[in-house]
């Protein structure tokens, strides 16, 4: 029973980071109708972008300023500088294509994913970059009754919680919110309404590229290392993830994440540890070809 | 001024590029090349030439799967991801069944049924579950299908365990894993064939044998198309519903498109694995897999002709670029986005790519086609309005 409970909480944790990646792919599903495959590369850069921000304030194991400054900084420049990354692919690359389709607009993501991870390997290093969080917020195991974590995972997950209520208060709450939820609607009649569409896609983007960034910063904080491919595979369970949760669906992709962790977990944990990659996207087919829409998602009216 | 004749006749130039008969001098060129390559080779000391005569295998074989996926995605619409998966499948169903692995050692014939068997399995395997989403979801689970194809041939070099169970004896190895299997046997063709017989050693031979694929893809691809089944899969692209409505069984037509595109991937991967000896788990990397698109769009979607031409660029322009290691990849994406933004058609500019609003699907086709309908008045109205009509021969 301590097993499954620790099985459960590691997916709850790693979970967290599925469901702040699905969020902006679902996101950005749900506006422009595209699957962006770029957006694993986002969630890379803004790794990147902390790995350099701890590698100021850390030199060799010891941190200069306090983790209470350090991290929140971490964050803040992952999110802005991959929400900007993720307004400039949006601005260049995918709003030229808008008029021609879903098809141009997926593989240009593939071609934009493709630049940007082989610009950082260039530029920056293709080899892996260590991120001190053990400097930073000291690895100790805390013990929660049966269970144990260590206290970054706990800090990922409450971070992550914290963003998810925060987004699904600004998207169902606010006004803006509700500009983007139109827009995503139907693009054209938000357009009669007086909204500027163009901006409500860009604001989109910004905001689930920025979650994606701090998803990157949470998981070299957690793992403490970062390379230029680890957006393909998140990316890829990204998308299980929010179809999981029904593609479009804010809501869904939050519990969707959750959920593909904890199920991964599971089955990392009780069936083999080599499955657990490939569970996945077992559970991706599964649901594609049983209930595609998802479990927060609507049966469509037409069946073509 | 020889620039200007070829701007001014450019309307010509495309149109004939178009057409299959572009093909003709292609292969005039392509045919003699190991001899023009030995030449250079004996005559000058160049020590180039068995490795132009590499890279001119690669492209053969990728050509030969372009014009698979062009089946798919040109002529059917159909946005399978994870095509290059059929490509590992039919490498590694060669590769079991003439190599040491699992001891077999089948003959050409016998070897090229069981790949097109499996192939065609798999396909069906995929496809008639997968067939019956929509567009976005099609591509997700076909992606998905790749990833999994792939994590499975990786990790089948030790017994499966389920809930702590082996299911297997110890000894179990199906593909060896990230070695893939080396030592695969090499073609031997029967010993009565015209020009090529006997074990196929060299590289020249497996470029012969990827040339005769290609033309056999290239064929089948083009008397297809003026077939009811072709003429069936470009309705479906063009608009599902009204195929639907003339009557069209368009998931039969697109289970059938699947496995078409499917076995001649397979058949691709089993040249490929006999020509390197070797069946590699990496060949079939999900990043590998947009390859094939790349060099679709870049010739041009529908294209046979173009289907080619944009594997041979794809391919040899890495090595023209080869200093530049990672910079290639950059300078791929750069070209392959400009290229969709400015020029979607492709060199060979047949089809058009436009939003579908209704049905899900990711994208409606337009024709541009510059090959003639048969019936010259459905041409007449579809050069006139844009619009398609379905295929009238089916009712």
């Amino acid at each position: 029973m301590e097993y499954f409970l620790q099985q459960v909480v590691n997916g709850l944790q790693v979970g967290s980071l599925y469901a702040l990646v699905a969020l902006g792919i679902t996101l950005i599903y749900g506006i422009l109708q595209m699957l962006n495959f770029a957006h694993g590369d986002v969630y890379m850069v803004g790794a990147f972008i902390a790995a350099g921000v701890a590698g100021l304030f850390v030199r060799g194991q010891v941190a200069f300023a306090p983790a209470v400054v350090v991290v929140p900084l971490m964050l803040v420049a992952a999110m802005v500088g991959a929400g900007l990354l993720g307004g400039a692919i949006e601005r260049l690359a995918y709003r030229p294509l808008r008029a021609r389709g879903g098809l141009a607009l997926v593989i240009t993501s593939i071609g934009v994913a493709l630049l940007i991870r082989y610009t950082v390997a260039i530029q920056v290093t293709a080899a892996p970059v260590p991120v001190q969080s053990d400097a930073l917020v000291p690895p100790t195991l805390l013990h929660l009754g049966p269970v144990e974590t260590p206290v970054m995972a706990l800090v990922v997950f409450v971070v992550a919680a914290v963003l998810m209520v925060g987004l699904d208060i600004f998207v169902f709450r606010t006004n803006f919110g509700a500009a983007i939820r139109a827009t995503a609607q139907d693009r054209e009649a938000a357009g009669f309404m007086g909204i500027d569409v163009d901006r409500m896609i860009l604001t989109t983007f910004v905001i689930g590229s920025a979650l994606a960034g701090i998803g990157g910063v949470l998981f070299g904080l957690r793992y403490g290392t970062v390379d230029y491919f680890m957006g393909n595979l998140i990316g890829l369970k990204a998308f299980a993830a929010a179809v999981l949760g029904g593609i479009g669906n804010v809501r869904g992709a939050m519990v969707g994440g959750l959920t593909l962790g904890v199920l991964e977990s599971l089955a990392g944990g009780f069936v083999s540890t080599a499955f657990q990659d490939t569970f996945a996207f077992f559970l991706l087919i599964l649901v594609l070809i049983v209930r595609p829409w998802g479990m927060f998602g609507e049966r469509p009216l037409e069946r073509a | 001024m020889v620039l200007r004749a070829l701007w001014q006749s450019r309307d010509r130039l495309n149109d004939f590029l178009g057409r299959p008969r572009a093909l003709v001098p292609i292969f005039l060129v392509a045919v003699p090349l190991p001899f023009l390559l030995q030449y250079l080779v004996d005559s000058y000391g160049w020590t180039g030439g068995e490795y132009w005569l590499r890279i001119a295998t690669i492209s053969a074989l990728w050509a030969g799967l372009t014009l698979a996926l062009n089946i798919m995605v040109g002529y059917t619409g159909l946005f399978n991801v994870g095509f290059i998966a059929f490509y590992g499948i039919g490498s590694y169903a060669y590769a079991l069944v003439a190599s040491d692995q699992v001891h077999q050692h089948l003959p050409l014939w016998g070897a090229v049924a069981v790949v097109m068997l499996v192939c065609a399995a798999f396909a069906l395997l995929l496809g008639l579950p997968a067939l019956r989403l929509r567009g976005d979801y099609l591509a997700i689970v076909t992606l998905a299908f790749a990833i999994i194809a792939q994590q499975l041939v990786l990790d089948l070099d030790r017994p499966p365990t389920l809930f702590g169970h082996q299911f297997g004896p110890d000894s179990f190895n199906l593909t060896n894993g990230a070695q893939g299997i080396n030592l695969v046997d090499r073609l031997r063709l029967p010993e009565n064939f015209p020009l090529l017989h006997g074990p196929a050693l060299q590289t020249r031979t497996y470029y012969w044998i990827a040339l005769v694929l290609v033309a056999l893809f290239g064929y089948l691809s083009h008397r297809w198309r003026s077939t009811r089944v072709g003429r069936a899969w470009v309705a479906i692209r063009e608009d599902e519903l009204a195929a639907r409505a003339m009557g069209i069984n368009v998931y039969r037509y697109k289970v059938l498109a699947f496995l078409a595109g499917s076995v001649m991937a397979g058949l691709v991967g089993m040249v490929s694995t006999a020509w390197l000896a070797d069946a590699d788990p990496y060949t079939f990397d999900f990043t590998q897999a947009l390859l094939p698109y790349m060099m679709l769009f870049l010739g041009g979607v529908g294209s046979i002709p173009g289907a080619i031409i944009g594997a041979v660029i794809v391919t040899v322009l890495p090595f023209l670029l080869q200093p530049l290691v990672y910079y290639k990849w950059v300078i791929f994406s750069a070209i392959l986005i400009l290229l969709i933004i400015f020029r979607p058609q492709g060199l060979m500019g047949t089809v058009q790519m436009r939003p579908r609003r209704a049905l899900g699907g990711t994208v409606e086709l337009l024709t541009e086609e510059l090959e003639p309908a048969r019936d010259a008045d459905i041409a007449g109205v579809e050069a006139a309005t844009g619009a398609i009509v379905a295929d009238r021969s089916v009712t």
